[in-house]
């Protein structure tokens, strides 16, 4: 018998086996892989660098991610140990037959430490592939420009060789606990189906016969029964937080922008500044921004007949000038007195950093950001509040420059030479999150620049819309041919799909690890089904129908899936309700979606772990005794 | 039908049985035609490999053949369903392997009883009937034994008990002292020479000289041929 002969036939041969490992194992390494291509390309990293989003918005999303890629990776590992140690533990018994025919020890390690070798090389060279090709169908379905960038090759390797030497590890344990037998124990079935030592329990002993019989053989088969429980509680754990941290977390932060950007308004601009606008607001699905762009420019001077003429038209609830501009601000450190030591504390330095500056009148908002803090409520402080991305670049302790201390609330900004002291900050879409709101008079006042370069329309959602909108066209277009009108709810919309398509990204990934659980829950079943196949010949030797063969291992696979459920779901919204999202938008609508999602993967897993079941039922009484 | 005759058990016209192995075909039992009248003791012999396990597996409606008839207690066996084979077995037959007898994760009287338990029958009902049937193949004592802690004779034992849970018409035993040493072959002889005086039917594969002797009636088969058929 050559060398490699044997494992290649002995695999083709055990088609089903082989072929359930090497899926389990494509699907893990591509899920692990199509993850780690995707926070990368999105900039979720440890530093995260705010290209799209908010910083506050990435923070959310990259916890998310950073919290999925380790559940994700802890499931790949205990999957592919699961599996791997299923496929070579029930290997045990061949070994023993070839030990006892006189093949040699270490020809017999050789043998099966091929076949190791094959599927696991085979399964994560597959899902390598898988996951670029995972990677490239989503960057070509989401047309997205951030998800144009070519992915990091460099994850390839890693994940591989994480796999392959994990693989190896778990698949070569049994082989060496097989080697080391003699081989009358390798032939008992105590070892190849792990089974416990003793009947010492009698479990459920006054309930129905197939309730027996199942509790008892779960009872047996233990730590098999445990391993499988862990490993789809991980799974349900990790479902939970992706589908009801997702959903709940989408709306929040979609929510969040919808405010921010406001649902209805109607942007106002010359027509130079109009473009400029809303590629600040684009900037947050990963658009490139103009950064030399002059917001002083004359031009964009909204005139005053502007806001008369707008007074004159029906439909408009409220009109919010604002200017805006582009500034070189800077950090005004504070200190704070400690109260244990009395000491003083430096709080926060003097970062400097280019913002964007709105000036808005507190009485004419038509906005409403997230904000911690309070946002303006005054013309006459010397206030300001400032996006989360900002807070992040100037206001965060950096232990490189010795700040170990820093608190914008605390703090001042300097705008021109004047603090404005920092009352909020909020989350805005706006030039990703790196934008500052002052009162407009101050503003004017530090500036020079006496006007408005841009007015947010809030037209009055009672009122026919689309007429509305074509009545302020034509009213601009007529009387300022050089300014336009721009429906912001086109850009939202934009934002708010990219903000869905990522978040869908991020919970499909999960459905992978989904699958992998699935065929590893087929796997344990197929272990379950075998180690029970003599008895269930004789129970239908003797009168039981197929259907009681399908009873006996339902109520097993239900035991272990309900466990898992149970603990899976309690820990997924633990954990997802206080740890991932803060102040979540929870309504019915949510909590029903979810329940019907973790359902149907609940049911999904029922019904594929029922597959060994069916098909031994089917099989004749003979084929299974002989 | 293949008789009209109610005094017959089992009536078997022309079986054959070929195997598939491959690409060949192996021909287990060719045209074998015999008749177990009701109440009669049969002893099936024959070297290994002579066809004596299938034709037991052809009469339980474990397998089927691939040509010829048989006719169990009245029934056709081929034409049932798996269901209602199922329900033919659990209630008319008794059947007891040469090995791999008893549900491992059942005790001693739980074996015994879920044959009874799958046709309802009252909980008190089955307690006696499994004292009963324990106390008759002499197991009284070992009812919450595990099969794991029984040896092999008492579990073959057990398996005797359980198959007359139901109190079957039709007993089979598929050389019931082929795994056993002589003084538990003995106690398995005399369960069957119990069963030989309650009037029930039945039909023993085996090379037991002991077991032979009981029989009222003998079918031989070599090679998958009906050798010789002697009442």
């Amino acid at each position: 018998m050559s060398s490699a002969y044997f494992p290649i036939n002995d695999l083709l041969r055990r088609k089903l086996q082989t072929s359930l490992v090497v899926v389990t194992l494509t699907v893990v390494v591509s899920s692990t892989l199509s993850l780690l291509l995707f926070s990368e390309r999105l900039g979720f990293g440890i530093t995260a660098h705010v290209e799209i989003l908010t910083y506050g918005l990435s923070t959310v999303l990259g916890q998310f991610v950073l919290f999925l890629a380790f559940l994700i990776f802890t499931i790949g590992a205990v999957i592919t140990s699961f599996i791997v140690f299923l496929m070579m533990k029930q290997r045990t018994r061949d070994f023993g037959l070839m030990k006892a025919v006189g093949c040699p020890n270490g020809l017999v390690f050789g043998y099966f430490m091929t076949e190791l070798l094959i599927v696991t090389v085979l399964g994560c060279v597959l899902g390598v592939v898988l996951g670029f090709v995972a990677d490239f169908a989503a960057s070509n379905v989401l047309q997205f420009s951030i998800y144009q960038k070519s992915p990091n090759y460099w994850f390839a390797p890693l994940v591989f060789f994480s796999f392959f030497a994990l693989s190896l590890a778990f698949g070569a344990k049994p082989l060496l606990d097989a080697a080391r037998l003699p081989p009358l124990k390798a032939l008992s079935p105590m070892q190849y189906f792990s089974l416990g030592h003793a009947n010492k329990f009698k479990p459920l002993s006054k309930s129905g016969l197939v309730l027996r019989i199942s509790s008892r053989s779960l009872f047996r088969r233990g730590s098999a029964t445990i391993r499988i429980i862990v490993l789809l509680s991980i799974v349900f754990v990790l479902l939970t937080v992706a589908l009801s941290g997702g959903i709940i977390a989408e709306d929040t932060t979609k929510l969040w922008v919808a405010k921010a950007v406001g649902v209805d308004n109607v942007l106002l601009a010359h027509n130079i500044m109009c473009d400029q606008y809303i590629l600040l607001l684009s900037k947050f699905f990963g658009e490139n921004g103009n950064s030399n762009f002059d917001y002083s420019d004359e031009r964009f001077a909204l005139p005053d007949e502007v806001f008369q003429g707008l007074k004159t038209l029906t439909g408009i609830e409220g009109v919010d000038p604002r200017l805006v501009l582009t500034e070189n601000v800077q950090e005004l450190s504070s200190y704070m007195i400690d109260p244990e030591t009395l000491a003083t504390i430096p709080v926060g330095d003097n970062r400097i950093s280019d913002v964007i500056v709105v000036g808005v009148d507190p009485d004419k908002i038509v906005t409403e950001s997230v904000t911690k803090g309070q946002f303006l409520n005054t013309s006459s402080d010397w206030n300001a509040v400032i996006g989360d991305t900002v807070m992040d670049a100037m206001y965060a302790p950096d232990l490189s420059k010795k700040i170990r201390v820093s608190d914008p609330l605390l703090q001042s900004i300097k705008i021109r030479d004047n603090p404005f002291k920092i009352i909020g900050v909020c989350v805005d879409p706006t030039n990703n999150g790196n934008v500052t709101y002052v009162p407009l008079k101050k503003l004017q006042n530090v500036t020079g620049i006496l006007n408005t370069n841009i007015a947010l329309i809030k037209l009055d959602s009672s009122i026919d819309r689309a007429e509305t909108l074509k009545t302020l066209e034509t009213f601009v277009e007529n009387s300022y041919p050089d300014f336009s009108v721009f429906d912001l709810n086109e850009v939202l919309e934009k934002d708010i799909m990219f903000l869905g398509s990522t978040w869908s990204i991020v919970m499909l990934l999960p459905l992978l690890t989904l699958i992998s659980a699935s065929l590893c829950l087929v796997g344990f079943m197929m272990l379950t089904a075998d180690e029970q196949r003599q008895e269930f010949a004789i129970l239908r030797a003797v009168g039981a129908k197929p259907n009681t063969i399908i009873a006996v291992l339902t109520i097993q696979s239900t035991t272990v899936l309900l466990s898992s459920f149970a603990a899976g779901i309690s820990l997924g919204i633990i954990t997802t309700l206080m740890i991932l999202v803060p102040n979540p938008v929870v309504t019915v609508g949510t909590i029903a979606e979810v329940a019907v999602l973790l359902l149907a993967a609940l049911f999904g897993l029922l019904l594929l772990s029922l597959y060994p079941a069916v098909k031994l039922a089917k099989t004749p009484i003979l084929r299974i005794i002989t | 039908m293949l008789t009209e005759n109610p005094d017959y058990t089992v009536v078997a016209v022309g079986l054959c049985k070929i195997y598939q192995m491959g690409s060949s075909e192996i021909e287990v039992l060719r045209d074998v035609s015999f008749s177990v009248k009701k109440g009669s003791f049969v002893a099936l012999c024959g070297p290994s490999g002579s066809g004596k396990t299938t034709l037991l597996n052809l009469i339980s409606g474990i397998d089927k053949p691939t040509g010829g008839q048989i006719e169990v207690l009245g029934q056709n066996v081929n034409e049932l369903d798996e269901d209602l084979l199922a329900e033919f077995r659990c209630n008319e037959l008794g059947f007891v392997f040469q090995s791999y007898n008893l549900v491992s994760t059942l005790t001693v009287a739980e074996n015994v009883a879920f044959p009874m338990e799958w046709r309802r029958r009252p909980e008190e009902e089955i307690t006696k009937r499994v004292t009963e049937l324990l106390e008759m193949v002499g197991l009284g004592q070992r009812a919450n034994h595990f099969p794991a802690q029984l040896s092999g004779g008492e579990q073959q034992r057990v398996a005797f008990a359980r198959a007359l849970a139901n109190d079957p018409r039709l007993f089979l035993a598929d050389e019931p002292t082929g795994n056993l040493d002589t003084k538990n072959g003995e106690k398995i002889t005399e369960i069957l020479q119990i069963l030989k005086s309650m009037g029930k039917t039945v039909i023993v594969s085996t090379h037991d000289a002991e077991i032979v002797r009981l029989a009222d009636q003998k079918i031989c088969l070599e090679d998958g041929k009906l050798v010789s058929q002697n009442e």
